[in-house]
C-alpha cells in the first residue's frame, strides 16, 4: 500500500511538472519532460498494479474539482492493451511490477469483475484514438511522427510504446503552443469549472493542431482530478 | 622538475584559494548566475557565460618576479553581451539568452577567437586587442565630427599612436535558425574549420565560414530505448575532437555506422522510479589522451575506455547518500541538475562539483577523493582548503555535516581545469572562485 502512495504522490507531482513547464520561460526542456513523462508512467503502473484501487483518489494539490467521469480514467488506464510475454522482457524503461489490471486479470478489459470505477479498461490506446477524436494531424515538421497505429497485436507494443514517445516528443517540441490553439499563450484557461466545459470540447477543437490528439493518449490522461488540470491548459 | 600538475598526485596538492569574482550580497540576480565556464587551450584567458547572456573574458596576469606567491591572478579582461533575449513570434516563446556554452578556438593570430551558444544561436566571437589609434584624419576632427571639405587646405597622412589598451569583442558570424530543441552543446572540430552543435535531437555540422547552412549529422526521432537514445547522442555530441576527415557531404548512414554506443547494464537491485532520471547522462569530455571517455550521471562519474563500451573502467560515487532521497530530489527538481565534471591536465585527477558549494576529485591511479568547499568562509588569501566530509548518518563528528543540513540551492554546477597546472576555476551560483595549488 505505501508504494501506491508513493506512487501516486510521484504521479501527481509529475502532472505537476508538466503542467508548470507549459509556462516556464525559455520555453519547454524536452528532455527533462521526455524524463517526467517516464517517471510519471512507471508511477502509473505501479498505482495500478498495486492490489486494492481506492475508490477515489485524494484530491490533489492542485486543486481542480474532480468531476470528470469514470469513462475517462478508464480510457487512461487502459494506455495500452495488456502485454504480451514477449515484451515484459523488453520493457526495462518501464515500472518494476508487470502491467496488470487491478482485477488480477491479465488479459483484456476487466468487463467481468465489479471493478473500481476508474480501473476497469474500457478500450484499448489505440481504439480510444479512433473513436472520440480524430487521430490524425497535420504533419507540419518533419520530426512530427505519425499517429499511433489503429489497435494493435501484441507484437506492435514496442511500436506504439514509440509512437507515444515519439507523441510525446511532438507535445513537448510544440511546448504545449497547439494546445492554445484559441489563445495567446499566457492567458490563462477559464476558471475551472468553465475549464470543465471546455474539457470536453477541447479534444475535438484543438485536434486542428498537431500534437493536439497526444494530449489525450498516455501522459494525459490520469486520476480524477488531474485531467481537468492538464485538459484545462 | 616537471610543471606542477603533470603526474602530480592529488595527496601532493594542497588547493589554496586564490581568487572570487562576483559580488558577495546575500541576494543573487538571476541573471549574474554562472553557466558556463571554459579555460583556453593556453590557460591564459578563462570565460564565463552567465543567463544573463553576458561573456566575461579573465586573463592571466604575467607573473612577477617582486611577487612569486601571487602566481598569475586573472583579471578581467573583456566583457561582453553576447546573446540578448528573443521572442518566437511562432511559437510564443521567449528564447533565453543564457549563455550554455563557451568554446575557445585555438589562437592562429593575435586576436582571440570563441563560440557562445544560448538555446538556439551560436556566435563565433572575435576578442582582439587595440592599442593604437589613427589620429590627423583629413576629413574629420578629433572628436569625429565631420569638416568642412571646403575648409581643408593642407592634407596629411593620418598616424597611429599609442592609445591605452582597449579589448574589444565583435561578432563575426551567427549561426542561427539550425535547432528546434535547445541547444546543450558544441564542439570544434580538430580541423578547426568546422564545428559541431546538439539539441536533444539533433547535431547539426557547421562549417565556420557558411552561416546560412549547416548539415544534420544526426537526428534522433526514435528512442530504441531511453538510456541507451541519450547515451548514443550525448557521446556523439559532446566533444568529437578526433575527426580527422569529416568531410562537408557526410551522410546521416555515415555517422550512424560509425557510432558506437556506450552502455552499462542497469543493475536491477538500484531499480527505482527515477533510474532513468540518474543514469542519464550530464556531461561527457574526452581525456586530453583521447584515450578515454569521462561521463557524468545525477550520482557518480565514469570512466570509460574507448574500446570497451560494455561497461566503465572506473565508477566514482560523488554523492551516494542522495540515492535514499531522489524522491524528495525529484520534487524539488534538483535531480535534473546537469553536473559537468573535468580532466586535469595529465589525466590523472577528475574533478566535479556536487551540493552545498561541495566539489569532489577523484585522483584515478590512487583511488583517494576528497570533498572541497566553495565558500566566502574560507576565501582568504593563499588559505589552504580543508577536506570537507558528509555524515552519513549516526553520530556526526566535529566538521562533518549532516545530509539533512545540505544546501541544496548551493550547487557546483560548471567546473574547469586549467589545461597544465593545477588551477581550477569554479563557479557557485554567481560566484567564479579560483583556486591553485600551494607554491612553497
Amino acid at each position: 500500500m505505501e508504494f501506491k502512495l508513493e506512487a501516486h504522490r510521484i504521479v501527481s507531482i509529475s502532472l505537476g511538472k508538466i503542467y508548470s513547464a507549459r509556462g516556464q520561460r525559455g520555453g519547454l526542456k524536452l528532455h527533462k519532460n521526455l524524463l517526467v513523462s517516464l517517471v510519471l508512467r512507471s508511477a502509473r503502473q505501479v498505482y495500478l498494479s498495486e492490489p486494492g484501487c481506492p475508490p477515489e483518489p485524494p484530491p490533489a494539490a492542485a486543486g481542480p474539482p474532480e468531476e470528470e467521469p469514470p469513462p475517462r480514467t478508464a480510457a487512461w488506464a487502459a494506455e495500452e492493451p495488456p502485454p504480451p510475454p514477449q515484451d515484459e522482457a523488453g520493457r526495462d524503461c518501464q515500472g518494476p511490477r508487470p502491467r496488470r489490471c487491478c482485477c488480477g486479470e491479465s488479459r483484456g478489459g476487466c468487463a467481468g469483475a465489479p471493478p473500481p470505477p476508474h480501473c476497469p479498461r474500457k478500450r484499448s490506446a489505440g481504439e480510444r484514438g479512433q473513436t472520440g477524436s480524430p487521430v490524425k494531424k497535420p504533419r507540419r515538421e518533419e520530426e512530427e511522427p505519425p499517429p499511433p497505429p489503429p489497435p494493435s497485436p501484441p507484437g506492435e507494443q514496442e511500436d506504439m510504446e514509440t509512437g507515444n514517445v515519439a507523441s510525446l516528443i511532438s507535445i513537448f517540441g510544440s511546448s504545449f503552443s497547439g494546445l492554445l490553439s484559441k489563445e495567446p499563450k499566457g492567458r490563462r484557461r477559464p476558471p475551472l469549472d468553465g475549464g470543465e466545459a471546455a474539457a470536453g470540447t477541447a479534444p475535438a477543437e484543438a485536434a486542428a493542431e498537431p500534437g493536439q490528439i497526444c494530449c489525450d493518449e498516455p501522459v494525459l490522461r490520469t486520476l480524477n482530478p488531474w485531467s481537468t488540470a492538464i485538459v484545462a491548459f | 622538475v616537471f610543471p606542477a600538475g603533470f603526474g602530480s598526485l592529488m595527496q601532493d596538492v594542497l588547493w589554496c584559494f586564490s581568487q572570487v569574482k562576483g559580488t558577495i550580497d546575500s541576494g543573487v540576480t538571476e541573471a549574474d548566475i554562472i553557466s558556463t565556464v571554459e579555460f583556453n587551450h593556453t590557460g591564459e584567458l578563462l570565460a564565463t557565460g552567465d543567463k544573463g547572456g553576458r561573456v566575461v573574458i579573465f586573463q592571466r596576469e604575467q607573473e612577477s618576479k617582486n611577487q612569486p606567491h601571487r602566481r598569475g591572478e586573472y583579471n578581467v579582461y573583456s566583457t561582453f553581451q553576447s546573446h540578448e533575449p528573443e521572442f518566437d513570434y511562432l511559437k510564443s516563446l521567449e528564447i533565453e539568452e543564457k549563455i550554455n556554452k563557451i568554446r575557445w578556438l585555438p589562437q592562429q593570430n593575435a586576436a582571440y577567437f570563441l563560440l557562445s551558444t544560448n538555446d538556439k544561436t551560436v556566435k563565433l566571437w572575435k576578442v582582439s586587442e587595440r592599442d593604437k589609434r589613427p589620429e590627423g584624419y583629413n576629413l574629420k576632427d578629433e572628436e569625429g565630427r565631420l569638416r568642412d571639405p571646403s575648409m581643408i587646405t593642407v592634407l596629411r597622412v593620418p598616424v597611429l599612436r599609442p592609445m591605452d589598451l582597449m579589448v574589444e569583442a565583435t561578432p563575426r558570424r551567427v549561426f542561427a535558425n539550425a535547432h528546434t530543441y535547445h541547444i546543450n552543446s558544441i564542439s570544434v572540430n580538430s580541423d578547426y574549420e568546422t564545428y559541431m552543435s546538439a539539441d536533444d535531437l539533433r547535431i547539426n555540422l557547421w562549417n565556420f565560414e557558411i552561416t546560412n547552412q549547416s548539415f544534420s549529422i544526426l537526428c534522433i526521432m526514435q528512442m530504441l530505448c531511453p538510456r541507451s537514445f541519450l547515451w548514443c547522442q550525448d557521446r556523439v555530441a559532446r566533444h568529437w575532437p578526433e575527426i580527422r576527415e569529416l568531410q562537408p557531404q557526410l551522410t546521416l548512414g555515415l555517422v550512424l555506422s560509425s557510432c558506437t554506443v556506450f552502455e552499462e547494464p542497469e543493475d536491477p537491485s538500484n531499480r527505482s522510479f527515477f533510474s532513468e532520471i540518474i543514469s542519464s547522462i550530464s556531461d561527457v569530455k574526452f581525456s586530453h589522451s583521447g584515450r578515454y571517455i569521462m561521463t557524468r550521471d545525477y550520482l557518480t562519474v565514469k570512466v570509460w575506455d574507448l574500446n570497451m563500451e560494455n561497461r566503465p573502467i572506473e565508477t566514482y560515487q560523488v554523492h551516494d547518500y542522495l540515492r535514499s532521497k531522489l524522491c524528495s530530489l525529484y520534487e524539488n527538481d534538483c535531480i535534473f541538475d546537469k553536473f559537468e565534471c573535468v580532466w586535469n591536465g595529465s589525466d590523472s585527477v577528475i574533478m566535479t562539483g556536487s551540493y552545498n558549494n561541495f566539489f569532489r576529485m577523484f585522483d584515478r591511479s590512487t583511488k583517494r577523493d576528497v570533498t572541497l568547499e566553495a565558500s566566502r568562509e574560507s576565501s582568504k588569501p593563499r588559505a589552504v582548503l580543508k577536506p570537507r566530509r558528509v555524515c552519513l548518518g549516526g553520530k556526526r563528528r566535529k566538521d562533518e555535516i549532516s545530509v539533512d543540513s545540505l544546501d541544496f540551492s548551493k550547487k557546483i554546477l560548471h567546473t574547469a581545469w586549467h589545461p597544465s597546472e593545477n588551477i581550477i576555476a569554479v563557479a557557485a551560483t554567481n560566484n567564479l572562485y579560483i583556486f591553485q595549488d600551494k607554491v612553497n
